[in-house]
């Protein structure tokens, strides 16, 4: 990836002074047309000329053969010829001085290897000549602010002002984007598809966006994560400096890459779950459809974002009442109790029929006097956090009246109010109302719990303390290096089982005393050394699984039973796995009692190294409870990692179990952190058990593997 | 044929193509980006040259071809072999 964009070069973008398009022509509903023509159209405050090899004028405005033949200085270039002119069209763009540009047309790297050399192509020329610019292969820029008011765009219409900001790799879907946000009375800061982003990036338009003072919530339509770690950055800086939230709908959950892994951390941590993972450390939202990234932008961007999650329910219905609290409550959402002031009230204004408890029934025939009572005095508890208000439309229901009182109710109390007017046409005159006054509706009261709930999610990672990552200085660096070279030396890319425990002890991760016998005699001697009971397991590059190999043996607690047990283990491997070569044979302390946890390492092409931590033993595949992390993390991510597991309460002690030593678990794993944080060339790394003994006791590892970059991996 | 009467051949079947005058097809032009040429005008060139010069051209090697110069070589070559 290229350097950073600076404020100014991203600037230029939504703030020319005067523009010129590139290749325009006249033919209405085109894309060369429709470009020029929309920013005319569209109020734009600057000056827009138009350059057609062949016109005399478009849309009625004088136009000039080439970009250098404009006798005026031009700040932006919208370059719609076709790719294979781009070149020409951008050589000229660089010769006039022009310093930025939209490149609009396609025909670059989404085609294939022609496309991508074009591409490169016209980079190279607007690097030469400093010009930044967005696409190509986009639907355009669009800045609503009308101190500029440009639209250099092919959508059908310019959007409403607003302070949502909209960033898209798919061209396709902005103008589907747009329309949905027409009908729903929304409106954007900035919207940009930024299509092949061979110059401006995703990254670059955030940092922008932080700044932005137009900018509240920033949406962005992602199909691929390239720069994960940039990504990662900026959304942390943005939630830090400005606490603006930023909500992500990234395609292509796939779980291709998870097939070809070679370790158990390999095959769990697909690219999807590591990319959730990600978000989630980022503080990003990420959603799973469009129209739930707008249920979550409205809310967010015209309301406060909620104090705490304890919601008032008001309807005048009591089935969708009962629809909302059960939706809350899964939502993780608390029904607030109200105050003994707020409770009269309620008494005073409701009829004697009405649920004056959480969620409050106004009954069927309700009208504005009872929303307005119901709705101000919940707002105005100390113990309410937000009020969600629902409304179906009866016979009696002044559904105009209600909408603007819960308008002007909305602009008196600084906590939030979110609306669903059940229903589609006699309701549509009140939503209509609501939104234009950024109230934020939603169709259905599940839509708005959820909404709620994802503001409260917003503020939790908005308001968390990521901490700083320990740094532990005792670990013998030279040792660790001496290792790789080795393995690197002898041309391997997986470690052998000596030496992952070797690189763990590096790592002053604790093992279980364990030594290699090549003889029956060297066997019983370690075990002497060792302490009873032992166990024995075959070393071989040709066995993978050890146990149904028998290549393992439990619990010998004499010198005579590890002499038999070796002799024993090497037979029933060559009888099962024909031609094994056996390398030695480990012997190792029994481990005894703990809790089985798997520690792993994966490097993911988008976010680099991650750490996953799990239940373990031979079932992890099975129960799938595990979390991951891009590493480096503080301890205090640690420890929310361990909190999470299903298998949290197992270590933390439960009936009358005794808890196991976490704080010696998020030890090894901050420890692992720290591997995979300096070790970027380790691929996979299953720690597989680690035993999380009692509390004061430790854990230790029973067993590794450590797989190099560039395996040739596996087929599953 | 002698490549100035292929050059002068070429720049007329141009100009009949775009309805501009001779003078403006520079030897140089670029069909697209001088002379603002689309795709469906790139398409009719193909087939005004095959007729003006009674030639059969593979279309997606002409469809390459982006300036007048380019034309002229494409051409030249093409009734060197086809003759």
């Amino acid at each position: 990836m290229g350097k950073r964009k600076s404020r100014e070069q991203v600037h230029g973008i939504f703030y020319p002074r005067s523009v010129a398009v590139v290749g325009t022509n006249r033919g209405r509903g085109t894309v060369p047309f429709d470009i020029f023509y929309n920013i005319l159209k569209d109020g734009f405050q600057g000056t827009v000329y138009p350059v057609s090899p062949r016109e005399k004028s478009v849309a009625g405005v004088k136009a000039y053969k080439y970009v250098i033949d404009i006798d005026d200085d031009l700040d932006m270039a919208v370059l719609v010829f076709p790719s294979t002119v781009a070149h020409l069209a951008m050589e000229q763009i660089g010769k006039k001085g022009i310093k930025s540009a939209i490149i609009i047309s396609a025909g670059f790297r989404e085609i294939g290897e022609a496309g991508m050399k074009r591409e490169q192509e016209v980079k190279a020329i607007a690097d030469e000549y400093g010009v930044s610019f967005i696409g190509p292969n986009c639907l355009g820029v669009i800045n609503t602010d009308p101190e500029c008011s440009f639209n250099a765009s092919f959508a059908r219409q310019m959007p409403a002002q607003g302070n949502i900001a909209f960033l898209s790799q798919s061209g396709a879907l902005c103008t589907a984007v747009l329309d949905y946000a027409l009908a729903k009375n929304i409106g954007f800061s900035k919207f940009v598809s930024f299509g092949n982003k061979a110059d401006i990036s995703e990254i670059d338009l955030l940092y922008y966006l932080k700044d932005d003072p137009k900018t509240r919530v920033i949406l962005l339509y992602l199909e691929e994560v390239t720069e994960g770690k940039a990504l990662m950055d900026v959304v942390q800086e943005i939630l830090s400096e400005r606490g603006k939230p930023v909500l992500i709908l990234k395609s292509g959950r796939t779980t291709e890459g998870a097939t070809a892994a070679a370790s158990h951390t390999g095959s769990l941590a697909g690219s999807d779950e590591v990319c959730n993972a990600a978000f989630r450390q980022a503080g990003i939202i990420r959603c799973e459809t469009i129209e739930d990234m707008f249920n979550y932008a409205i809310s967010m961007a015209y309301q406060p974002i909620p104090e705490g999650k304890r919601v008032a329910i008001v309807t005048n219905a009591g089935g969708p009442g009962v629809l909302a609290t059960d939706r809350a409550v899964h939502e993780g959402l608390t029904l607030a109790r109200f105050s003994e002031k707020t409770a009269d009230i309620l008494k005073k204004s409701l009829p004697h029929t009405a649920n004056l408890k959480n969620p409050v029934d106004l009954i069927g025939d309700a009208k504005k006097d009872r929303y307005s009572a119901a709705v101000s005095s919940i707002l105005g508890d100390d113990g309410v956090d937000g009020a969600l208000v629902i409304l179906t439309p009866q016979s009696m229901t002044d559904i105009r009246s209600i909408a603007e009182e819960l308008c002007s109710i909305g602009r008196r109390f600084p906590k939030p109010l979110y609306t669903s007017f059940m229903g589609e046409a006699d309701v549509s005159e009140g939503v209509e109302i609501l939104q234009r006054h950024h109230i934020p509706h939603y169709s259905l009261p599940e839509d708005m719990c959820q909404a709620f709930s994802q503001a409260c999610l917003f503020a939790e990672l908005r308001d968390r303390d990521p901490g700083q990552p320990t740094l532990y200085d005792d670990v013998d660096m030279d040792r660790a290096d001496q290792i790789f070279a080795t393995v690197r030396e002898e041309g391997g890319k997986k470690l052998s089982m000596d030496q992952s425990f070797r690189l763990l002890d590096a790592y002053r991760i604790p093992l279980l005393p364990y030594g290699l016998a090549g003889s029956e005699a060297e066997a019983a001697a370690l075990a002497g050394e060792i302490g009873f009971p032992i166990v024995l397991k075959v070393v071989s590059e040709d066995v993978i699984h050890k146990s149904d190999a028998g290549g393992v043996l439990l619990g010998l607690d004499s010198a005579e039973k590890v002499r038999r047990g070796y002799q024993g283990i090497l037979e029933s491997v060559r009888s099962s796995v024909a031609g094994a070569r056996v390398e030695a044979v480990l012997v190792q302390k029994m481990a005894g009692d703990g809790e089985e946890v798997i520690i792993g390492i994966k490097q993911d092409p988008s976010f680099g190294s991650v750490v996953l931590v799990g239940i373990g033993g031979i079932y992890v595949e099975i129960f799938r409870d595990f979390v991951v992390r891009v590493a480096p993390f503080s301890r205090g991510e640690a420890r929310a990692m361990v909190q999470s597991l299903k298998l949290f309460p197992l270590l933390s002690g439960v009936r009358g179990r005794e808890p196991r030593d976490i704080e010696s678990l998020l030890t090894c794993i901050e420890r692992v952190g720290q591997l995979a944080r300096q070790r970027p060339e380790i691929a996979e790394l299953d720690i597989n058990p680690l035993l999380v003994r009692s509390q004061g006791r430790g854990a230790v590892v029973a067993d590794a593997r450590v797989v190099l970059e560039n395996l040739e991996r596996k087929e599953r | 044929m002698e490549r100035g009467e292929i050059q002068s051949r070429v720049r007329k079947v141009i100009a009949g193509v775009l309805k501009i005058a001779e003078e403006e097809v520079a030897a140089d032009a670029n069909f697209v980006f001088d002379l603002g040429a689309d795709s469906m005008q790139s398409l009719e060139f193909v087939a005004a040259f095959e007729e003006e010069f009674e030639i059969e051209m593979d279309e997606a090697a002409a469809l390459e071809i982006q300036t007048v110069d380019g034309a002229v070589e494409f051409i030249a070559g093409a009734l060197a072999t086809q003759r």
